[in-house]
């Protein structure tokens, strides 16, 4: 079980986090990231008016041949999105684990602008302990 | 757990083909020119020639199956009744007709395939094909030709990958009354392919999961 990346996607869709742990994913450029990110935002919202049945969340996860996206969209509107291997069964846990961190570590860092890009270093080492090399 | 709807796409984005099983929220008819003909009479635009639910003779028709009237014999010995009836053939009874236009919902099915399968060719290092996703109601799953077609199936979010199912249907039906049928033209980019006979095959091996239930 690998954990890939983390993204963090603000409200607007724009990329506010991303960090890769384990190898096993294209090397991309922070642009394509940036639009990557852009696109699952989109697509987050149009995946849940095509529901066959009454209402729907977005998308909650993404599978492709050897990995998946695991997406966790919180009541703010911010996403987080945790990129794994299929086998992977803790995505759900870390990303509300995630979801702690960031609240704490960004969220009430009075330097942090909100809907900006995460530069905090306290956050980065508390994800760092928490995801470590990506293997578990 | 259950199977929602099936969505056939050729490789020029279109929509040849629609069939649905328990969708409650049911798609509102396309509007004039927004699909295809032959795509399926549930969601085709309302004509009085669509409203008789009967089929006229030749390629007028929504389905490519000549009449006996023009004596040309198409099959010996099955008659239209001995075919399980679509359960189409009564538009909308009974379900609610909230959802959007077909021909809406058909793009946007077609466009967040697209967006997913592009992002996955980009994320992967090697060339790897997206599968399925799911929400909290509803679970896509895809599965690609070489030739470009796309068969998109809706399923509940518990069900396991049905990519096979998919390949079933591509391998079964569809070659066999799609491929291998003359009356059917293909990649015209102007009608479906929708005929009675690969409706009723799909109709019959989708009913015969044991996810559909």
């Amino acid at each position: 079980m690998t954990i890939f990346g983390l993204w963090v996607v603000n409200k607007a869709g724009g990329l506010v986090y991303q960090r890769n742990f384990a190898d096993g994913l294209a090397p991309l450029t922070s642009n394509e990231y940036l639009v990557l990110a852009g696109t699952l935002h989109g697509i987050h919202a149009i995946t849940s008016r095509l529901s066959p049945v009454g209402s729907s969340s977005g998308v909650q996860v993404i599978e492709a041949e050897t990995f998946k996206m695991n997406i966790l969209l919180t009541v703010t509107g911010t996403k987080f999105v945790l990129l794994t291997s299929l086998a992977d069964t803790s995505a759900d846990t870390i990303l509300q684990k995630v979801y702690d961190i960031y609240s704490d570590a960004v969220m009430k860092n009075p330097f942090h602008t909100p809907e900006m890009p995460i530069r905090s270093d306290g956050f980065d080492t508390r994800i760092g302990t928490l995801i470590g090399n990506g293997q578990t | 757990m259950t199977i929602y709807s099936l969505y056939i796409y050729d490789r020029h984005c279109t929509c040849v083909y629609y069939q649905d099983w328990h969708r409650t929220k049911r798609p509102k008819p396309a509007v004039e020119g927004g699909i295809l003909s032959a795509v399926s009479q549930a969601v085709s635009p309302i004509t009085p020639a669509n409203n008789d639910g009967l089929v006229t003779s030749g390629f007028a028709s929504p389905r490519h199956t000549l009449s006996s009237n023009t004596g040309v014999v198409v099959a010996v010995g099955e008659s239209k009744n001995q075919l399980p009836t679509a359960p189409q053939t009564q538009p909308f009874a009974g379900s609610s007709t909230a959802g959007l236009p077909f021909d809406e919902e058909a793009k946007l099915v077609y466009g967040v395939v697209i967006s997913l399968r592009n992002m996955v060719k980009k994320l992967s290092l090697r060339d790897e094909q997206f599968v399925n996703y799911c929400t909290s109601a509803y679970k896509l799953h895809l599965f690609e030709t070489v030739s470009g077609y796309k068969f998109i199936m809706l399923s509940d979010p518990k069900a396991d990958s049905l990519r096979f199912v998919l390949r079933q249907i591509y391998v079964g039906p569809f070659l066999e009354y799609v491929v291998r049928n003359p009356l059917v033209k293909m990649d015209s980019r102007e009608q479906g392919i929708d005929n009675e006979y690969f409706r009723a095959s799909v109709d019959r091996l989708i009913r015969g999961l044991s996810v559909f239930a």
